[in-house]
Formats: C-alpha cells, sequence, structure tokens
C-alpha cells in the first residue's frame, strides 16, 4: 500500500469534517539558493524572481545574507572576505546562519504564508550547501540552487561599476577605490569557490553559465520550481532601461468614454510628435538600440508613429499589450456605467484586482494574459513600450514590486515618459513629462466623477492616499492637484 | 530501385488521417479549419503567437530514446497553447516508400552507404523536408516538429543551414540516455510488440534489438555543437543542458515544459463525483447524498477490480511478476469530490486535493433553470450557442478561462508518475479529457462523463489510447447529466459520438437544433472504446 506522508493528505475520515480540514495548500515550498561569485547578477535574479513571484501572486521573499553580516561590519574592507582570515570567516558564518533561521521561521510563520525564499549570498563552498540543504530538509523545505557562472571579464566590471559601488558596503565611497576593493574581494571569493559539480548532482539546481547561453537543469521535482527556473532562463544581467508610455491623449479620453478604438486627438498627436526628443531627455546612451513595443490598437500605433520614423528603431505590436477589454461597457463614459450598470461599478470599487467587466477581463485577467509579455521583455535589450493605463499599470508593477491591492489605483499620467532602469537593489524610476497638456483619466476609489464625490471619507480615503503615497514614494515625480484640491481634473473619467 | 523514383514517394508519402472521433487522440490530425486553440490568450495577426516565427524542432537520438514520444507529448501541449504545430515522423515516409514486407538497406543510416541507399535516404529526407515546408509556408504553420535519429553533427548542422536559409529557425532537442534500465523500459514498451518479435521472451527481444540498433547505427555524436540551439535531455529529463543561441518565448517555456515530462507509460482516469445533498447550489459546497456515497463506494471497487483485471491480463500475457504503479488520487477542494475520494483513502491510496480543478463558476446562473436563463438572459443564451467554448455568462467563468486555469494542473499530469484518478466535475474532467487526447476546443463544451463510466487513458508513445470503465448497478437518475452542472444549453445527453458540425458555427447551426438536454437522460449504449495503434514502431 502507498506509504503516507503528512503533506497532501486528506485527514482521516468517518466524521462529516472529512473534507474541512483538508483545504491546505499543495504547493511545495522552495528555498531558492545562489551560487556564485559576487558581480555575477545573483542579487539582481534574487530581486527579480522575488518580484515575479509577488507579482504572480505566491509569497516569496530574498533573505540577503550581505545584510545580517553588515549589521555588525557596515563597512568591511576587502580582507574581511579573505577565506584565511578566522574573524571574517566567523562573521559571515554567523550571519548566514541568522538569514537561514529567520527564512525558517518565515516559512513557518502562518501569517506570512511564505512559498518561496530566496537566499542571496556566494554559498561558494560545497560545505555551505550541504548546510544549507541538510537545514532546509529538515524543515521540510525543498531547495533550488541557482549558480550564475560567468567569466567575461568586461561584463564583470561593467557590473561592478554599475552595481557594486552603489551597494551599501560603499556608500559614500569613491566609485574608483570602490570597484578596486570590490576586484580585491572577488579574488579572495575565487580562493574558495567551488562550482557546483557531479558530486552534488542529488540536489536540484540550475547552472547558469555566460548570462544564460548554457544553462544546466539538474533534477527538478516539482512544478513550481520548473515554472521558477523557466522564468530565470529569461533573464540577464546586462544593463539596459525599459521605457514606457501611455498613448497619447485619445478622442476617447476627451468625451470621457473607456476603451474603443479611437485616434489620438491634437494634443495626443503632439505628444507623439514630442516623443522622440522627450526620449533623447531621458538619456540614450549612443549607439543604443531600442526596440518599439505597441498594442494594436490605433492610438498607440499613432502615439509610436514619429518615433519609428525618426529613428528607425524596429517595431512590434502585441495584441497582449491591448487595453484591458471592459466588455459590455467598452465605449461607455463612467457616469453612463454608473447608470446601466450601478453593482458592476460598486463591485469594482470593492475589488478592483479581481473585478471583471461583464464580458470583459479583470486585471488579474491581464496580468495572465502579460505573462509572455514579461517573459520577452526579460530577454530584450532596450525596450520603449506605448499602451495602455491598466496594462502599464501591471507592468509597472512588476518592476515596482507594488503590491495587487495598489497596483489598479495607481496614478500613470498621460503624455509623461517612464524610465526603469533594473539594478541589483531595485528598479530606478525617472519621469519626463512632456510640457503637453491632457485630461487626467485618474479616478480615485469610489469616486463618480471629479468632485462631486469628494471629499471622501474615513477609511476610504486614506487607502486612496496611501496608494498615492506608494506611487510617489518610488517614483520623483509629484502628484498632481488632487490631494491639495488645487487642479481637480476637469473629466475624471471611468478609467480602466 | 524504381521505388526510388520521386513520384512514388510523393504518392506514398503517410497520408494523415481525419478526426472521425473523439475517442481518437487527436494528435496526428489535420484539422479541416483553423483551430480553435483550447488555452491560447492571444495571437498576432500573422496568426503565430508570441512574435516567434516559425520554428523546426528537431529531434536528435538512437531509438529507444523516447523521441516519439517526447515529440507527441510537445506537440499536445503546443497546440493546447494555440500554437500551430505537427510533427514530421521521418520512421513514416519511411515505411511509406520501402515497400511492406521489404527491409531497409542494411547500410541505410552508415556515412559510407552505397550510392543507392544514399539516395534512397536523400529522397526520403527530401519528401518529408518538402512537407514541413509546405506546412510551414502556405499553411500558416508554427512548429514542425522533424522526428528522426539525426545521429551526426554534420548532418545536424547542413539541417540548419537548409532551414535557415527559408528563414526557420532550428532547434534541436537530443534524448541522450546511459541509464540502462529506460532504454530496456523503453524497448520493452514500445519497440517489441511488433510481430517481429511474437514467440520471444521479453529479454531476448531486447538484447536482440538493441544488437540491431548498435549495428544499424554504428555511429552517433551526441550533440555538441556549440553554434546550435540545442535542448539535451538526459536520462529522460534528470537533467538537461540547454544551449541557448538565440531562444525565443517558445523555446524557452518548451525547456518549461520539458522539465515537467518524463518518459514512464503510466495510466489517469477520470471519474465524476458523486452527487451531493445542495446539488444545484455552487456555493454552498455540499456534501455526498446517500446516493453519493453509495456511488462513491461502487466507482471504488469498480475501478479496483478493473486494475486487478489489467494486472492478471499482464500476468497471463507472461509477465510474471507484473506489478501496477501506485495509485494517487487527485480532487478538486470541493466538499463533494474529496468525500468522493473516501473509501480510496481508506484503503491506504494518497489523496492530494488541488485547488485549481475547482469546477468551471457558473457566476449568475447558479441555481436557475434553464427556461430562467433563456428569460433572463436572452441575449447570453444567443452568445453562448455562437460560441460556447469562450463565452461566459455574467460572473461565470468560460472553458477558456477553466483551461487557462488548469495549466499547472496539466504540467503536473505530465509529471506524475505514478497512476493517476482524478475525480473532478464534469467541467474539469472536459478540460482535462480535451488535452489529453487533442479535442478540437469547439468539442470540449460537448464530451460526456457519465456517471457509471470511468475514463482509462492509456499513453502510448504515438498516441494515447481512451477507454470507458463500466460501473454497474448505479440508479438510473443520477448516470446521465450532471445535476450539479451549468443549467446551460447542452446538446442532448443521448449523443455519444461526436456532434458533427460543432465547430463550425458560420453555418448557422452553432449547436444542434434538435433541442437541448432530453429529460429522460436515454443513452445509447456504448461498447468500451480502443483504438488500435495505427503507426507501427521502427523495429530498424
Amino acid at each position: 500500500m502507498p506509504s503516507t506522508t503528512a503533506d497532501h493528505i486528506t485527514t482521516p475520515s468517518h466524521s462529516s469534517s472529512f473534507n474541512l480540514r483538508s483545504v491546505q495548500s499543495d504547493e511545495s515550498r522552495i528555498c531558492v539558493v545562489m551560487v556564485g561569485l559576487p558581480a555575477r547578477g545573483k542579487s539582481l535574479i534574487a530581486g527579480k524572481a522575488m518580484r515575479y513571484l509577488a507579482w504572480v501572486g505566491i509569497p516569496a521573499k530574498v533573505f540577503n545574507v550581505g545584510t545580517y553580516r553588515r549589521s555588525n561590519t557596515p563597512q568591511p574592507q576587502a580582507t574581511f572576505f579573505d577565506p584565511h582570515n578566522e574573524e571574517g570567516e566567523r562573521m559571515r558564518r554567523a550571519a548566514a546562519e541568522s538569514a537561514v533561521s529567520d527564512m525558517i521561521n518565515w516559512f513557518h510563520d502562518d501569517e506570512s504564508k511564505g512559498v518561496v525564499a530566496i537566499l542571496d549570498a556566494t554559498n561558494s563552498t560545497k560545505e555551505r550547501r550541504k548546510w544549507i540543504f541538510e537545514k532546509c530538509r529538515d524543515a521540510d523545505i525543498e531547495t533550488l540552487f541557482v549558480e550564475s557562472i560567468c567569466d567575461d571579464e568586461d561584463l564583470i566590471m561593467n557590473n561592478i561599476l554599475e552595481v557594486k559601488t552603489d551597494s551599501p558596503d560603499y556608500k559614500g565611497q569613491d566609485p574608483e577605490l570602490a570597484a578596486l576593493d570590490f576586484r580585491k574581494r572577488i579574488r579572495n571569493y575565487e580562493k574558495a569557490y567551488e562550482t557546483i559539480d557531479d558530486n552534488e548532482k542529488q540536489y536540484t539546481y540550475v547552472k547558469l553559465i555566460n548570462v544564460g547561453s548554457t544553462v544546466i537543469i539538474n533534477q527538478i521535482k516539482d512544478y513550481l520550481s520548473s515554472r521558477l527556473v523557466y522564468y530565470i532562463q529569461n533573464l540577464h544581467i546586462k544593463p539596459r532601461s525599459i521605457w514606457l508610455s501611455r498613448h497619447g491623449e485619445s478622442e476617447y479620453n476627451l468625451t470621457g468614454k473607456i476603451g474603443g478604438d479611437s485616434n489620438i486627438s491634437e494634443r495626443g498627436e503632439a505628444y507623439a510628435r514630442a516623443l522622440p526628443s522627450l526620449l533623447r531627455k531621458s538619456g540614450v546612451p549612443p549607439n543604443t538600440k531600442i526596440v518599439i513595443w505597441t498594442s494594436t490598437l490605433k492610438r498607440t500605433i499613432q502615439t509610436a508613429r514619429h518615433l519609428k520614423a525618426e529613428t528607425g528603431f524596429e517595431k512590434l505590436e502585441w495584441k497582449a499589450l491591448d487595453e484591458l477589454d471592459s466588455g459590455v461597457c467598452d465605449s461607455l463614459t463612467y457616469e453612463e456605467i454608473a447608470d446601466k450598470y450601478p453593482e458592476d461599478f460598486k463591485a469594482r470599487d470593492d475589488d478592483k484586482y479581481n473585478y471583471r467587466y461583464r464580458g470583459g477581463e479583470s486585471y488579474r485577467d491581464v496580468v495572465i494574459r502579460l505573462e509572455p509579455i514579461i517573459m520577452e521583455l526579460e530577454r530584450s535589450e532596450n525596450v520603449i513600450i506605448v499602451t495602455h493605463q491598466a496594462v502599464l499599470r501591471c507592468i509597472y508593477s512588476y518592476f515596482l514590486n507594488v503590491p495587487q491591492e495598489k497596483s489598479p489605483w495607481m496614478e500613470v499620467p498621460l503624455h509623461t515618459l517612464i524610465k526603469l532602469t533594473p539594478r541589483a537593489y531595485g528598479t530606478e524610476e525617472k519621469r519626463f513629462k512632456a510640457d503637453i497638456p491632457a485630461v487626467s483619466t485618474w479616478r480615485g476609489r469610489g469616486l463618480l466623477r471629479s468632485i462631486r464625490s469628494f471629499p471622501l471619507r474615513g477609511r476610504r480615503m486614506r487607502r486612496v492616499l496611501d496608494g498615492l503615497v506608494a506611487f510617489v514614494g518610488v517614483g520623483v515625480v509629484g502628484l498632481n492637484g488632487f490631494i491639495g484640491g488645487s487642479s481637480i481634473p476637469k473629466y475624471c473619467n471611468f478609467e480602466l | 530501385m524504381d521505388t526510388l523514383l520521386t513520384a512514388e514517394i510523393v504518392a506514398n508519402s503517410p497520408q494523415f488521417r481525419r478526426k472521425s472521433s473523439i475517442f481518437v487522440d487527436a494528435i496526428h490530425d489535420l484539422p479541416e479549419k483553423a483551430d480553435l486553440a483550447p488555452a491560447q490568450l492571444y495571437s498576432t495577426e500573422s496568426g503565430r503567437l508570441f512574435h516567434s516565427g516559425r520554428i523546426v524542432i528537431i529531434t536528435v537520438g538512437l531509438p529507444a530514446r523516447g523521441k516519439t514520444h517526447m515529440s507527441v507529448a510537445l506537440a499536445r501541449y503546443l497546440r493546447w497553447l494555440g500554437v500551430k504545430t505537427r510533427i514530421f515522423h521521418l520512421g513514416d515516409y519511411r515505411r511509406a516508400t520501402i515497400p511492406f514486407g521489404e527491409d531497409m538497406p542494411d547500410d541505410y543510416f552508415y556515412v559510407n552507404a552505397t550510392a543507392s541507399s544514399v539516395l534512397l535516404r536523400q529522397k526520403i529526407v527530401r519528401k518529408c523536408r518538402e512537407d514541413i515546408y509546405h506546412f510551414l509556408n502556405h499553411e500558416n504553420g508554427q512548429i514542425a516538429i522533424y522526428d528522426a535519429v539525426n545521429p551526426l553533427a554534420s548532418g545536424r548542422r547542413s539541417l540548419a543551414k537548409e532551414f535557415a536559409k527559408h528563414d526557420i529557425e532550428t532547434l534541436f532537442i537530443e534524448s541522450w540516455c546511459d541509464d540502462e534500465k529506460i532504454i530496456e523500459e523503453n524497448v520493452r514498451r514500445v519497440k517489441i510488440s511488433s510481430p517481429d518479435y511474437v514467440s520471444w521472451t521479453p529479454e531476448d527481444a531486447v538484447q536482440h534489438y538493441l544488437t540491431r540498433i548498435s549495428s544499424r547505427i554504428p555511429q552517433f555524436q551526441t550533440m555538441e555543437e556549440k553554434d546550435l540551439n540545442y535542448i539535451k535531455m538526459i536520462n529522460a529529463g534528470e537533467r538537461l543542458i540547454v544551449n541557448n543561441r538565440s531562444f525565443g518565448y517558445l523555446s524557452n517555456r518548451i525547456v518549461f515544459y520539458l522539465l515537467n515530462l518524463h518518459i514512464k507509460s503510466r495510466r489517469t482516469y477520470f471519474a465524476r463525483a458523486g452527487v451531493s445533498v445542495d446539488a444545484d447550489s455552487y456555493k454552498a459546497d455540499a456534501s455526498l447524498s446517500d446516493q453519493g456515497e453509495d456511488y462513491a463506494k461502487k466507482m471504488t471497487e469498480c475501478l479496483m477490480a478493473h486494475r486487478e483485471s489489467e494486472k492478471q491480463a499482464m500476468i497471463d500475457r507472461g509477465e510474471s511478476g507484473y506489478e501496477l504503479r501506485p495509485l494517487k488520487v487527485w480532487t478538486s477542494t470541493r466538499r463533494r469530490t474529496v468525500e468522493t475520494a473516501r473509501y480510496l483513502y481508506e484503503r491506504g491510496y494518497k489523496v492530494r486535493q488541488r485547488s485549481q480543478m475547482s469546477q468551471l463558476n457558473p457566476g449568475v446562473c447558479e441555481k436557475m433553470s434553464e427556461k430562467k436563463i433563456r428569460a433572463e438572459f436572452a441575449d447570453e443564451v444567443a452568445k453562448h450557442e455562437l460560441d460556447p467554448y469562450h463565452h461566459r455568462y455574467p460572473r461565470a467563468e468560460s472553458y477558456h478561462d477553466l483551461a487557462v486555469r488548469l495549466e499547472p494542473i496539466i504540467l503536473e499530469l505530465e509529471r506524475e508518475e505514478n497512476d493517476l484518478l482524478i475525480i473532478a466535475h464534469e467541467s474539469v474532467l472536459r478540460v482535462l479529457y480535451g488535452y489529453l487526447m487533442a479535442c478540437n476546443a469547439a468539442d470540449i463544451p460537448f464530451l460526456e462523463f457519465p456517471r457509471d463510466e470511468i475514463i482509462e487513458i492509456i499513453p502510448e508513445s504515438y498516441q494515447n489510447e481512451a477507454s470507458r470503465i463500466h460501473i454497474p448497478d448505479l440508479p438510473e437518475e443520477i448516470i446521465p447529466a450532471s445535476p450539479e452542472d451549468l443549467k446551460i444549453p447542452v446538446p442532448p445527453s443521448g449523443v455519444v459520438s461526436p456532434i458533427q458540425g460543432l465547430g463550425s458555427p458560420p453555418d448557422g447551426q452553432g449547436t444542434p437544433q434538435s433541442g437541448y438536454r432530453t429529460p429522460s437522460g436515454i443513452r445509447t449504449p456504448r461498447e468500451p472504446e480502443r483504438i488500435s495503434q495505427q503507426h507501427v514502431e521502427d523495429v530498424v
């Protein structure tokens, strides 16, 4: 007879509660263990994997051993990392121990419902990996080792200059000196570094060699690991930027209608003309090739028209970048919707992320259809995406880790170019506003139209403000006049 | 040799059969009209997905390494995603060209073969390649899977070059094995069932077969070509080595799928959940009624008896000591499916609950009679009849939504190495069955799973086989329809054969005219289906 393990088994029967106690997670819990020398993009991969998982709704957290070590030795010298420096070795071991123990607690904490933890450290010796593997095994957690190997010196140096000199270890130090110290630190690690080899073939691991040009995947034992590997395989660590823009103001924007496939307005056309110079102003390194992505709707294609003509950049149209489908509400104004479908209007405010328009889509649906886009974005280098408000919110949330309950309420103004640059310790964001007026299409929760429902009361208002603060926290542009109440937008259409 | 005339090769090239029944795995079918993709999320204007262009997947590996199995499984998944995919088995072309009863030349695979053998080889390959070009260039195909041995690096390089000239990307997938056990099991399972080995003991047949392969194909070079895109699968998925020159979205997605694939043969059973107390309510999530309990018991007994007889049949066939694979049970998290698994659980089988397997959400139509739905949502009913696969009622899910939601289950289904019983709502069974048997999406909403039948699906390397096991002595009233199913237009439950013309709404007959569910639930008796394999395995 089949043996029984506690995990996925229903509780014994006989009682009427046969099925009640059994609603349990059928996901395995995984500890992703990063392996590799410094400046191989480990933190970048760890951070990205965490954001990706959160974006698709899987609770994930990065445990960075460096952070634990830093709390004791904020800015150590390279000699600290010499394997013969016993004091350094002891402290690094202590840091790893506290990180692993915090991680296991996080998995077992009912509140965090942890599914994937990412242990970000060099984990460069077999001994260390064995120790982690056993710790996890004893706590009933699967391990997935992810090793990044790179012998392209230029790429490593580039990574050091781009990324490591921003690292908390070198805050406020001369970048040149910092880079030099960092190379020394790497040499110390190299002395003790052991790559994952056949003696460790019982482990589940992925080896990424030279930015994924060769990938070795060993002993994948569950679906979630395969999905993670799939994601990681799409990543690269070359420096690049991604630009996001909504389409220029459309004719529907002017009349307050949602959805549809209208042309851009005169002001929208002005934005389209200004886009090439706005892009230049945002800082494009010389000889950079950028690919333009648009949706298949007229307003984004028209917005990118001049950019393509002036630069000659390649352009791709994606159906997946089309605006959230508002089903029966397509081409209606917010007032018409509130009139015709009052219940829907309210249901949407209550849970905007999951609300699905009749015959249309929800934000959750959009995230699912954007999956190929995200994978393709990760594989690409410089890309400018001209798309729509709801889609842009979803893509933006992926890069900046905006939680699901906030992302549908974020404000993304028209005629503004957002530049995102992935860094090891997060995504850097800059916004560039074209000096071309446009209507605002942002609608706060509970707002029917502009000032009529204003002010919001109590909790609801606070939630709106939370959303705004989170939004400003990651950005560099100020708010529009909404909070101060000075310039309430004239048209405040029911935005997607 | 006369058979070398190209005209004859064309005349003899494999004809793809047309789909005749939903009980036949349609993975080798040529659909007449554009496919309706079960889980397609969106397409590009070219009809090809993900801006991925056209790709030829070229298999590499000695016979009995699971190449055909892998090609078929991959095609199944890609089609499921909505990627237009077809498999071209070179062996089929060879058999079609070399007259029945005649052997291929001994030196057919040799590097220094005689001129006539080289010519024969070239002509067969050329015809296969022409068909691939035709599929990719004129039938809007996106992925062609070229299933052949391709043992030499030089041959593989020239293939890649040849396809590149036609602006077609290549992705090589090698099945490489150094685990003798895996090879032997494979030979036993798919190779020595051929008439050539009728009176042999399995051990001798395996040895003979392997010796023949090594004398036939003396030279095999594993892939080391760093200039080509390839995936090397080692020991049936134990390890994968990916050489990524220019992988696109689809290639990465294929790696993802292969990470979940194995080449072991195991059975999948589908059974309905028993009837519950408050059957019409979706939200109530009620417990089994007495009749439901009775069903759960009988279903369990029937399945156990069936498995026992299968085991006995194998032993009678000379496989002494044959053991069935352990059985696992998956249910949804809905109360009645879990409770249906209770007797299996008590017998010690592992029962796992999968939240993604909960039934199609009926939305506002919950608990409504068909009449009421027709009265209140007349326009929705009309839309539903036009496209029952994609249409969703207000606040409800469509079958398409369900298929997208079930993708993790599908990958875990591939990953599972034990026999598996899935107890779920009919809507879930429809979608999973549709995947395993490569059904046209338009047929999926109409697949039938009467409660008195357990469906058994046995994967063969070339196609899956489905059969139905009758559960005796069930009360007539719980068998035909799903009392807990959506009260929305469905064809008469008496219909057994696939409903003709379902996929062609343009002729104005999106759903059968003959009325909806017949109240009596009379069904035509049916024989368990077993479709014999049409593809004869290579005995090289």
